[in-house]
């Protein structure tokens, strides 16, 4: 029981897992695991707060497919970028390679008009 | 036990934030931070329904967050990435809220992230005398918070059976919990300056 006390005060590891919260959330956990869920939510006031908000949902049940939902979104938009910068860099090095090989072609072309005028003279 | 797959991120788990965050400042690929908040979509969805109470509001909301997230990092670094987007998502709730009700949208004042609460060596090292003064102190409580943070701390009960135990709301319950430790902490300061002074 004196142990106990400690606990009042004490700041440790106060994260908590999503999948945990969303079984607290359901109400699936045993009275204990309740127990440690709100010990670590008294001291984290994100998840507290958050707790808080996710009881207003009506259907506890849907909230892990709100999840899902958010996540695909955020992969959409995440990877999308990642997709299109890689692509820019593709189309830019493709440019370069062009740029390059022109530059050259006009030298050589170049080269053989001169020298074929100097040729003529 | 029932899982939740798709809530989770899998192969990056083992990765802390700071390691994803410094990930991300060292190739600025925006994947590392749909890893990282991935990791907050669920807190993220509550605090905006806890503001704005509508579900389809709520999951704008986080989008918006999202995309303000992705932005703001890559302007500028942030040390405390759980802080600062708890921070990021209550201002951007607030500023949605007076938007909503006609007044001028604004930037709160920004506040001072808070380092998170680290282990508190004090804390470890609580002695028998802090112990004692603790359990003094609880007596001091007014019988409300006293009562509830007995039986939520030392008999380790739920809010539920708190709740069922004394016949207060749970809402009253988590508030006698909340308030009765943060005055237990204020009584346990103030013994221990007059301690020292003494």
């Amino acid at each position: 029981m004196r142990e106990d006390l400690k606990n009042i005060l004490s700041n440790l590891n106060t994260d908590i897992d999503q999948e945990t919260l969303l079984l607290y959330l359901q109400d699936k956990l045993s009275e204990e695991q309740k127990h440690e869920v709100e010990k670590k939510l008294a001291n984290n006031e994100f998840a507290d707060d958050a707790m808080e908000g996710l009881k207003e949902i009506k259907d506890k049940q849907q909230v892990a497919y709100m999840v899902e939902m958010l996540n695909r979104d955020l992969k959409k938009k995440t990877e999308k970028k990642k997709q299109r910068r890689q692509n820019l860099q593709l189309k830019d090095q493709s440019w370069l390679y062009m740029a390059i090989f022109i530059i050259v072609l006009l030298i050589i072309i170049s080269y053989i008009i001169i020298h074929k005028m100097l040729k003529d003279q | 036990m029932v899982s939740f797959p798709f809530v989770n991120t899998g192969k990056y788990d083992h990765i802390p934030d700071q390691q994803l965050l410094e990930n991300f400042y060292s190739d600025h690929d925006n994947e590392w931070l749909g890893i990282l908040l991935q990791r907050y979509t669920l807190l993220l969805l509550g605090v905006c329904m806890k503001y704005l109470k509508n579900e389809d509001e709520a999951k704008d909301c986080v989008q918006q967050i999202f995309l303000k997230v992705i932005q703001e990092l890559h302007k500028y670094k942030v040390d405390y990435f759980k802080s600062w987007l708890y921070m990021v998502a209550k201002n951007h709730c607030l500023m949605k809220l007076r938007y909503k009700h006609g007044k001028i949208p604004a930037e709160l004042e920004s506040q001072p992230i808070a380092a998170p609460e680290e282990t508190d060596k004090k804390e470890l090292e609580q002695t028998d005398h802090v112990l004692d003064l603790m359990e003094d102190s609880i007596q001091e409580l007014n019988p409300e918070q006293q009562q509830c943070v007995t039986l939520f701390y030392l008999q380790k009960k739920s809010y539920q059976q708190v709740s069922d135990m004394t016949g207060f709301s749970m809402l009253q319950v988590k508030s006698y919990i909340q308030n009765g430790k943060r005055n237990l902490k204020i009584l346990i300061e103030k013994k221990l300056k007059n301690n020292i002074k003494q």
